[in-house]
């Protein structure tokens, strides 16, 4: 490897370091909300989206911020189901199906598929919606 | 030769009306899967949710 080459392995490194340390910060869950979502203010819902629990009395801030989310995750399910042939709610369901299935933690509220808030509790875990495989 | 009396016989059995008509219908077949294709696109998705998940933690 010549001086060049060098020169241009050490700039591609740099590179990737970058990344490495960018992606991380970018990529951080909205701490509002996931405060929210212990204090049982704010669940998962079987349609795909997050939404303020019924009853529960969430500040301005917090419905932004959940509107917020759920349009960038809107943005996502477009785009992904797009790229697969199906529509942005079938991607979203389809989704839901795995949150459902381990990404609610003990404690946690969330929205079943017949529109009822439960909480995930030791003796009755999450039911995960009928549309999903078993 | 054999073969061509075999198929002879056939022949025959069916002009005497012995064989099954198979006729197609005058209205087209409707059969209703919506359920089953819903249900069918998600079993399809899931392994592209799991990889929507992975690729968004900041949405998730």
């Amino acid at each position: 490897m010549g001086r060049k080459g060098f020169c241009i392995g050490l700039g591609a490194l740099a590179a990737l370091a970058a990344v490495a340390f960018a992606a991380p910060a970018a990529a951080q869950a909205d701490a509002v909300i996931e405060q929210a979502r212990a204090q049982g203010i704010v669940g998962e819902q079987a349609d795909g989206y997050v939404g303020v629990v019924a009853g529960a009395e969430a500040s301005a801030d917090i419905r932004a911020r959940v509107d917020q989310l759920n349009i960038r995750r809107r943005g996502v399910y477009t785009q992904r189901a797009a790229q697969n042939g199906a529509t942005a709610s079938e991607m979203a369901a389809a989704v839901a199906c795995q949150i459902f299935r381990g990404r609610i933690a003990v404690g946690e509220k969330y929205r079943d598929e017949g529109g009822t808030w439960r909480t995930n509790t030791a003796s009755t875990p999450v039911a995960v919606p009928s549309f999903c495989t078993n | 030769m054999r073969r061509l009396f075999i198929l002879a016989a056939a022949v025959s059995a069916c002009a005497a009306a012995g064989c099954i008509r198979v006729q197609a219908p005058d209205k087209p077949i409707e059969i209703n899967l919506n359920v089953n294709i819903r249900q069918e696109v998600i079993v399809r998705l899931e392994r592209e949710a799991d990889d929507l998940l992975r690729d968004n933690p900041d949405l998730f």
